[in-house]
């Protein structure tokens, strides 16, 4: 995975670019009807969650959602479980995106500091470091923009840090701590002000399959942690809340997936 | 347990011929997605944000390739598709959960093609894409995407 925006084609760029004749062309035309049964191809299986901000700039475009309010801090409990502090990085990266929609800084500073913590915790400081450095570095100049780009390509670095190195699970659980967050958040705004607009964000039965699907494809030791056990639980019921036959999410069940994320980040964080 | 010479010489060797591939694979794989960040680079002018998460991979020529992926109604979306093959014919396309196409805006250059997509509706997308070659057998190929 290459973390860089700007890498080394930045050199290559401008005599590229001028060789290139770029041409459009309207595709709806030309793309034919999708029929997944009869795909002649390969459905890859890798999932990319998306991060927080992504639903985030949703509800800022649908309101003013008070961020400050939705910010929790950053005390993490102590633990050496491997499973239990990558669960504990991802919603401390996701409370690192809240923070950034609050435009926080004193948040942020806290956030970057604890992500510093938790990456030594589990042996990543030397990948981590530069990170949570352009995070504080961004955030002294008040780039939002950059210091968000920074948390998710921390998120990045470290769950590919932990697949090169074969620790896929942790890597799953990486993710997964970020997506409870930043679903509790998210459900915690849209409860606020309930509208079907922004409950239907919420529909992500995908997404949540994924993460059912990851758990069960761990090794016993994982699935035998009893934070990654409580999840399971908690994702079976997320995923029949979101139930819908058109995609709407009614007040109801936005009040059980708020319920069940919060309860399920309780127990990932101690609280 | 202890491994004869002739073994430990035979693993040695073997270890260095897979040494030796792997960084030449993962440059073409990181090429492809350094061509996929160019197609990214008007987009981000327009005020796109770009996922540091993406797919990439290598296959079989020509091969049709499809990825699932969330979407938020209420977000514009871009996709990017970057190669390494210097004669790719590349295809891209995105479609809703009734198979219908949902992207707009197509725009190809040499090693590299794109797609906006303003979702209709929050939930799961396919994207569908392929990089043809008329003299490689293998392809690189990268996925990106971005929003605002």
């Amino acid at each position: 995975m290459n973390h860089s925006f700007l890498p080394r084609w930045m050199s290559r760029l401008s005599g590229v670019i001028c060789a290139l004749a770029l041409s459009a062309a309207s595709a709806q035309g030309e793309a034919q009807k999708y029929d997944a049964a009869s795909f002649p191809g390969f459905v890859v299986d890798e999932v990319v969650v998306p991060v927080p901000s992504e639903i985030f700039s949703v509800l800022d475009k649908l309101g003013e959602p008070n961020w400050k309010q939705e910010l929790r801090g950053v005390k993490t409990p102590t633990t050496t479980d491997r499973y239990e502090l990558s669960l504990i990085f991802g919603t401390v990266v996701a409370e690192g995106f809240v923070a950034v929609q609050a435009q926080d800084k004193k948040a942020v500073e806290d956030i970057g500091r604890e992500v510093l913590n938790l990456a030594q915790s589990l042996g990543l400081t030397k990948a981590v470091r530069p990170h949570a450095q352009s995070i504080l570095d961004a955030v002294e100049k008040n780039d939002w923009k950059a210091v968000r780009k920074e948390f998710d390509q921390t998120q990045a670095t470290v769950r590919f840090e932990m697949e090169r190195t074969r620790d896929i699970d942790h890597a799953q659980c990486v993710s997964l701590g970020g997506w409870l967050r930043g679903t509790a958040s998210a459900t915690s705004v849209v409860a606020k002000a309930y509208n079907a607009d922004r409950a239907e964000l919420l529909n992500q039965p995908m997404l949540v399959e994924h993460f059912s699907k990851s758990i069960t494809g761990m090794s016993s030791e994982a699935k035998s942690n009893a934070t990654v056990a409580a999840i399971s639980k908690g994702l079976t019921t997320i995923r029949k809340a979101m139930d819908s036959q058109d995609g709407n999410i009614t007040q109801e069940q936005v009040t059980t997936i708020r319920k069940t994320s919060e309860e399920l980040l309780a127990q990932i964080l101690k609280k | 347990m202890k491994l004869s010479l002739p073994r430990r010489l035979f693993l040695a060797l073997a270890a260095c011929a897979v040494a030796m591939c792997l960084p030449l694979v993962h440059a073409t794989v990181d090429e492809a997605h350094d061509y996929a960040m160019q197609a990214a680079t008007p987009f981000v002018e327009q005020g796109f944000t770009v996922r540091e998460d993406y797919w990439n991979g290598e296959v079989e020529n020509a091969q049709k390739l499809a990825v699932r992926h969330q979407l938020f109604k209420g977000n514009e979306y871009a996709f990017w598709l970057g190669t390494a093959v210097d004669d790719a014919e590349l295809e891209l396309a995105v479609y809703d959960v009734k198979g219908q196409p949902v992207h707009m805006e197509l725009k190809s250059a040499k090693n590299y093609c794109s797609v906006r997509v303003n979702p209709p509706k929050t939930g799961t997308y396919t994207v569908v894409f392929s990089v043809k070659s008329k003299k490689e057998k293998g392809v690189t190929w990268a996925l990106a995407y971005g929003y605002r």
